[in-house]
């Protein structure tokens, strides 16, 4: 664990050094208050600190207050060490944001222990983050596939189209579903079915550039955004993306399974200023388009195509897909 | 720590002390009295400079500087004097400066021979 010592005095430097290197502790030490605050401060510097009170440039509470301004970094714990010993000296320096305080001249296995306290709030605090992670990563992606779930992946569209209307880019959607994955379900279980689903999300995310959007839209369907994208490109990596999907079966617990996908496209800049929703369901007139041309295959959605396509189909196109 | 001038007991620091706070470490120990050494004279002299000067915030930097030194090497007494300076120094006293000054040199004038000698020990 590393620890920052800041002591503007010589000889308290190199005994708090030497005391908490033979505790174990990577020590870096600084001569004064605005040394110890700057390194505090920086991303990935030490999350323990033992701070003399009286100090150069930048007393111990001055680095406290410092450090705790910057509240969007992981916590720092910090030991003001103080020969003052009256109340309200103590109740200062705790109110700057100290977490603890120890009296010059400090007792090493009292301080050792004090640190070990520290240790215990760190450790606490990495563990929450931890935890809220994970949360937060559960929160955004799909369990099986660990792609951006549906919630998300319409938000990543919503921001995706505001910002080409703005830049006055394209970008492309593709709705993508397998073929005949109920039979999967039905004919290699369950089980094989989601080793499937699994296969078909990395070679989705292994067939885009790493700043486009894959998210698992519904149970075998797949949304897919190319960000800043030409229409020729959309249409190409829709291709490509098929090919990938049925170039090998995948390789399941229960045996090889053949898998096929069809792909609706849709390219933002075509269809001017429409609310995501209006799109998604051009994308998936499109992919219907797909499903009845035999699956397997790529269809562009294009403007007036509704028009085309029987409207008792296009209501719930998912029911006629699988 | 046997000693030129006698036995422990006319010691201006705390032996036993020190060495706890070193953790029995001789080299540690070594290393301190040889930056205090190092350390001292100027420090001194910064807080001689000020008392004469009668400047408050000078007196009670230096006084602190010495009393944290003093305290790392159980020299309490001195270190007490030192606080007092500190003090005196925090709040303007200007009159008591050098009155207090002396006493703490006198301190020192004992304490640095014994230092010396417990150097010469620990780097036998």
């Amino acid at each position: 664990m590393r620890i920052l010592i800041a002591d503007d005095e010589a000889m308290s430097r190199r005994l708090l050094q030497k005391t908490l290197e033979r505790a174990g502790y990577e020590v870096r030490a600084v001569e004064n208050g605005r040394q110890a605050a700057d390194q505090l401060c920086v991303a990935n510097g030490p999350k323990l600190a033992l701070l003399d009170w009286v100090m150069p440039e930048l007393d111990g509470p001055g680095v406290c207050q410092e450090v705790r301004k910057r509240k969007e970094q992981s916590y720092v714990y910090m030991v003001l060490l103080t020969s003052k010993e009256a109340k309200e000296d103590v109740v200062a320096g705790l109110g700057s944001g100290a977490d603890d305080y120890l009296t010059k001249p400090f007792d090493p296995e009292e301080l050792k222990a004090r640190l070990r306290t520290g240790l215990r709030i760190l450790d606490l605090e990495n563990r929450l983050v931890e935890a809220r992670e994970e949360m937060r990563f559960k929160a955004m992606h799909d369990g099986l596939t660990s792609l951006w779930n549906r919630g998300m992946i319409l938000e990543l569209l919503g921001r995706e189209l505001a910002r080409s209307r703005r830049e006055h880019v394209s970008s492309a959607i593709l709705l993508c579903d397998l073929d005949h994955f109920k039979n999967v379900n039905d004919t290699f279980g369950h089980v094989a079915g989601d080793e499937v689903l699994r296969e078909t999300a990395r070679r989705l995310l292994s067939s885009v550039r790493s700043y486009d959007f894959v998210g698992r839209y519904g149970g075998e369907e797949f949304l897919v955004v190319l960000n800043n994208c030409d229409p020729a490109f959309g249409f190409v990596r829709a291709e490509q993306i098929r090919k990938t999907i049925a170039q090998c079966p995948v390789q399941t617990s229960n045996g090889v399974v053949p898998v096929t996908m069809s792909l609706g496209v849709l390219l933002s800049h075509e269809w001017g200023v429409r609310p995501v929703e209006d799109l998604l369901q051009e994308a998936d007139i499109a992919l219907y388009a797909a499903k009845a041309a035999g699956r397997n295959c790529v269809k562009v959605a294009f403007p007036n195509a509704a028009a085309a396509i029987p409207e008792s189909l296009i209501i719930e196109p998912a029911k006629h897909r699988r | 720590m046997k000693h030129a001038e006698g036995d422990s007991s006319n010691l201006t620091f705390d032996y036993e002390e020190l060495l706890v706070r070193v953790d029995n470490d001789r080299e540690l120990l070594r290393d301190l009295l040889l930056i205090f050494k190092e350390e001292f004279p100027r420090i001194l002299l910064a807080l001689r400079e000020a008392v004469t000067a009668k400047e408050g915030s000078p007196v009670a930097t230096a006084a602190h500087t010495l009393k944290g030194m003093l305290l790392n090497l159980a020299a309490n007494q001195a270190a007490a004097t030192a606080a007092r300076l500190e003090q005196l120094g925090r709040q303007g006293e200007s009159s008591r400066y050098a009155e207090v000054f002396a006493t703490f040199e006198s301190d020192a004038g004992k304490l640095l021979p014994q230092l010396d000698a417990c150097m010469a020990e620990v780097c036998k």
